[in-house]
C-alpha cells in the first residue's frame, strides 16, 4: 500500500520533471530559432527588422527618444551583448561608448573582427569629412554620422545587414533577400511621395539647432543655412546668435528645425526674434509619437515640414 | 554690434535682478555655513518637475510648478531640521546627501521616461542669454516681495531663531533658487549667490555694507562678463562665471595689498609666482629627459611664441621637412574644405550631384584627411626626434633656468662660498 503510493508520487515527480524539461527545451528551441540581434539605436533596429522580419529578435541598447550620444550603458546591456549573435552599430564615433561595453561583454564574436560585428556605416558616402578625430558623439570628427536620415542610404545599410545575416543564418537567406527587396520597394514609392511633399521647401532656407540634417537635406534638396549650436554641448555666444539672426533676416528664413531632445526655450527665443516658426522633427525612430519605424519616421518629418511651409 | 547689444541688455537687467536677491541670500547662507544648499534645492525642484512629468503633466504647466514647489517646501522642512541633526555630522554633509540623492532619483526616474531628460535639463541649465523681458516681469515682483518680507522679519531670520523661521528661510530661498536656476543655470546662480557675498565679507563687517559691496561687485562683474562673452565670442553663462571667479581672486589680492603691509604682500605674491615657475621648469626638464617623445607643454608654448627657437635645435634638413609637411597639411585642409563647400552647396543649388559623385567626394575627403594626419605624424616625429637628440642640453638649460627663477637664497650662498674660498686661500 504504502509502497505503491510512494511509487506513484515518484512517477508523478518524474513526469512533471520530464514535462518541465520538454517545455524548456521547446521554448529554447523556439527562442534559438530567432536570431538574437543587438543594435545601438532604434533606427538600426527598425532596418534590421525590415530585413530579418519575424526570424530575428532585435533589441536596441539606446531606448527610443534618448540621446544616443549621452547614453550610459546599464548592466543588462552586458547580458544583451553576451547573448547576441549579431551587433549592428552606427559607427563614425557616434556610439563610441559601445567599445568599452564590448570589451567587458566577453563575446569575442561581436568584437571588431568578429563575424557578428556590423558597422552600418560601411559603404556609406560620408558627408562633411574633416579628417580629424576629435572625440565621441556629436563632435562629428570622422564626418557627419547622421547618415540614416537619407532614406536612400537604407539600401546600403540593409545590404550590409543582409550580408551579416547570411553569415549567421545561411539557411534563411532567401527569406531575408525577399524581405529586403519588399522593404526597398515600399521605400521607393514612399520616397517619391516625400519628394513631392517637400518640393515646396526647395526655395526656403532653414536653420537647425544641431547639424543632424546634411543627408536629409541632400536627398530632399533643402538648404540649411545655419545652426544654433556652434559646437555640441556648448551654448551659442551672443555674437554667434547675432550672426544667425542676421542670416535669418537676410535670407528670409521662416523655419527653425528642432529635435525633441534640444532646448525648447533657446529655439523659441530665436524664432521669436526672427519671426520664424519652430518645427520639431525626429532624427531617430521613436523620438516622437508616430515614428515607430524607419518609414514612418520620414513620413512624419515630411508631413511636419510641409505643414509648416504651407502655413506661411 | 548693436544687434548683440540688443541681446545683451535684457540679460543684463535679469542679472541685476538676480544679483539683487542672491547677494542677500548669499550673506545669509555664508553665515549659516550651508554653502551648497542652493544646489540641493534646485535639484529637488527639478525632481518635483520630473515627477510631474512622469504623471503626465506638460512642461511649464501650473501643475508642474506646484509639484516643484511642493518638493521644495518638503526639502525646506528637512533642511530646517538638519541644524538639529548636525551635532555630530556637519550640516553641509547632510545637504550634500540630499543633493546627490535627489539627483540620483531624477536619473532613475528619467531612465523610465527618456522624454523627461530634456525637461530636467531645462530646469537645471537655463541660459541667461535667452532671458527676456518676460522673465523679468515674472521674477522682479516675486523677488521684491520676498526681499521685503525678509527685511521686515530681519530680527527673526538670524539663523539662531526657532525652526519655523528656519523653515521660512529655506522655503523662500527655495522659491528664489528654483526660478533663478531655470533662467540662468546652476553654475551662474551659484556664482551670483556666493561671490558677491564673499567679496562683501572680505571687505566689511556690517551687514548693510557687505550687501552694498556685493551688489556693486555683482552688477559690475555681470556687465564685464556679458561684454567679454560678446567681445570674445564665448558662451555667456560660462564667461560670466569666470568673471565672477576672477573678481573674487582680484578681491583677495586687493585685500592682501590693503591689509597686510604692502611690501610683505608683494613679496609673498612674487615668491609664489617664482616657486610655481621653478616647479614648472624643473618638471618639464625632468619630463624631457625621461620621456622626450611625449607632449612638452612648456617647449611647445615657447616654440609657438618664438618660432625662431626651432632654428636652434633643428638641423636644416629637419627644418625643411617640417615646413614641407606643414605646407602639405594646409594644402590638404583647404582642398578638403573646398570639396566640402562644393558638396554642401550642391545639396540645394544648381544641379544635384549624383550618388556616384558624392561617393567619390567622400572617399577623396577621407584620403585628404588621412594624408593630413600623415603629415601631422611626420611633424611630430621630426620634432620628437630632434628633441630626443638635444634632450640633455635643453633639460640642463631648463634646470639652470629653474634654479635662477627659484627664490632660494642663492645670492647669500654665493657670497658665503666666496668668503670661504677667500679664507681657504693661503696667504
Ligand atoms: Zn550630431
Amino acid at each position: 500500500m504504502r509502497n505503491s503510493s510512494q511509487t506513484k508520487s515518484i512517477l508523478l515527480c518524474f513526469a512533471m520533471m520530464l514535462a518541465c524539461a520538454y517545455s524548456v527545451l521547446a521554448w529554447s528551441a523556439l527562442a534559438q530559432d530567432r536570431v538574437p540581434i543587438v543594435t545601438t539605436t532604434t533606427d538600426l533596429r527598425s532596418l534590421v527588422e525590415a530585413v530579418g522580419g519575424d526570424r530575428v529578435e532585435v533589441i536596441s541598447l539606446v531606448p527610443a527618444a534618448m540621446d544616443a550620444e549621452e547614453y550610459q550603458p546599464k548592466p543588462q546591456d552586458l547580458l544583451r551583448l553576451k547573448n547576441a549573435r549579431l551587433l549592428v552599430r552606427v559607427g563614425l564615433d557616434y556610439d563610441l561608448w559601445l567599445d568599452r561595453l564590448l570589451a567587458q561583454a566577453d563575446n569575442p564574436d561581436l568584437g571588431r573582427d568578429g563575424a557578428g560585428y556590423v558597422d552600418a556605416s560601411f559603404g556609406i558616402s560620408v558627408l562633411e569629412v574633416r579628417g580629424l578625430s576629435v572625440g565621441p558623439g556629436h563632435a562629428h570628427g570622422l564626418g557627419n554620422p547622421h547618415y540614416w536620415l537619407d532614406p536612400k542610404n537604407a539600401e546600403i545599410i540593409t545590404s550590409t545587414i543582409l550580408e551579416a545575416l547570411a553569415r549567421r543564418d545561411p539557411a534563411n537567406v532567401s527569406i531575408y533577400e525577399a524581405n529586403r527587396l519588399a522593404f526597398l520597394a515600399r521605400l521607393e514609392t514612399k520616397l517619391s511621395e516625400w519628394e513631392t511633399k517637400l518640393a515646396p521647401l526647395k526655395a526656403r532656407p532653414l536653420v537647425a539647432y544641431h547639424n543632424s540634417w546634411p543627408y536629409f537635406a541632400r536627398r530632399f534638396r533643402l538648404d540649411f543655412v545655419g545652426f544654433l549650436e556652434t559646437k555640441p554641448g556648448v551654448p551659442p555666444s551672443p555674437s554667434h546668435l547675432a550672426a544667425i539672426l542676421q542670416t535669418m533676416r537676410a535670407r528670409a528664413v521662416r523655419i527653425i528645425v528642432r529635435e525633441p531632445s534640444q532646448p525648447e526655450r533657446d529655439v523659441a527665443f530665436l524664432a521669436g526674434k526672427a519671426g520664424a516658426s519652430v518645427v520639431t522633427l525626429a532624427a531617430s525612430v521613436g523620438a516622437l509619437p508616430r515614428t515607430d519605424d524607419f518609414i514612418s519616421l520620414f513620413e512624419r518629418n515630411a508631413e511636419a515640414l510641409s505643414a509648416a511651409a504651407s502655413a506661411q | 554690434m548693436s544687434q548683440a547689444i540688443a541681446f545683451l541688455w535684457p540679460a543684463f537687467l535679469v542679472s541685476v535682478c538676480l544679483v539683487g536677491i542672491h547677494a542677500y541670500f548669499g550673506i545669509q547662507v555664508l553665515a549659516r555655513k550651508v554653502i551648497f544648499v542652493d544646489l540641493a534645492l534646485a535639484q529637488i525642484a527639478a525632481l518635483g518637475a520630473t515627477v510631474a512629468f512622469m504623471l503626465g503633466h506638460p512642461a511649464q504647466s501650473p501643475a508642474t510648478y506646484a509639484y516643484s514647489l511642493a518638493f521644495t517646501l518638503l526639502a525646506s522642512v528637512l533642511l530646517a531640521f538638519t541644524r538639529l541633526w548636525a551635532t555630530r555630522v556637519p550640516q553641509e554633509a547632510l545637504i550634500g546627501v540630499i543633493y546627490v540623492v535627489a539627483a540620483a532619483v531624477s536619473i532613475l526616474l528619467i531612465d523610465r521616461a527618456p522624454q523627461g531628460a530634456e525637461h530636467l535639463k531645462q530646469i537645471l541649465t537655463g541660459n541667461i542669454l535667452f532671458a527676456g523681458i518676460g522673465e523679468l516681469h515674472a521674477i522682479a515682483p516675486l523677488y521684491a516681495a520676498i526681499g521685503l518680507l525678509h527685511f521686515l522679519l530681519r530680527r527673526r531670520l538670524t539663523g539662531a531663531g526657532s525652526l519655523v523661521w528656519e523653515f521660512f528661510f529655506f522655503a523662500t530661498f527655495g522659491v528664489v533658487v528654483t526660478s533663478s536656476v531655470a533662467i540662468a543655470g546652476v553654475l551662474l546662480v551659484f556664482s551670483f549667490l556666493i561671490v558677491p557675498a564673499a567679496i562683501g565679507a572680505i571687505f566689511a563687517r556690517s551687514f548693510a555694507t557687505q550687501l552694498a559691496i556685493g551688489w556693486a561687485v555683482g552688477t559690475l562683474s555681470s556687465a564685464v562678463g556679458l561684454a567679454a562673452s560678446f567681445a570674445f565670442d564665448l558662451p555667456t553663462g560660462a564667461a560670466m562665471v569666470c568673471t565672477f571667479g576672477g573678481a573674487l581672486g582680484l578681491s583677495g589680492v586687493l585685500y592682501a595689498v590693503l591689509h597686510s603691509s604692502r611690501r610683505t604682500a608683494w613679496r609673498m605674491a612674487i615668491a609664489a609666482a617664482r616657486w610655481s615657475m621653478t616647479a614648472i621648469l624643473a618638471g618639464s626638464a625632468l619630463q624631457l629627459v625621461v620621456a622626450p617623445r611625449t607632449d612638452q607643454p612648456v617647449l611647445d608654448a615657447a616654440e609657438y611664441i618664438f618660432p625662431s627657437l626651432r632654428t636652434i635645435y633643428l638641423t636644416r634638413g629637419e627644418q625643411s621637412a617640417l615646413a614641407d609637411a606643414s605646407e602639405h597639411a594646409e594644402r590638404y585642409r583647404t582642398e578638403a574644405e573646398r570639396l566640402n563647400d562644393m558638396e554642401g552647396r550642391s545639396r540645394s543649388e544648381g544641379e544635384a550631384l549624383d550618388d556616384f559623385t558624392v561617393a567619390r567626394i567622400s572617399s577623396l575627403l577621407r584620403s585628404y584627411g588621412e594624408m593630413r594626419n600623415g603629415e601631422q605624424f611626420v611633424m611630430t616625429e621630426v620634432r620628437g626626434r630632434a628633441r630626443q637628440r638635444v634632450r640633455w642640453t635643453v633639460s640642463f638649460a631648463l634646470l639652470a633656468l629653474a634654479l635662477l627663477v627659484s627664490p632660494g637664497p642663492w645670492r647669500r650662498m654665493w657670497a658665503q662660498a666666496r668668503v670661504l674660498r677667500l679664507k681657504g686661500r693661503p696667504e
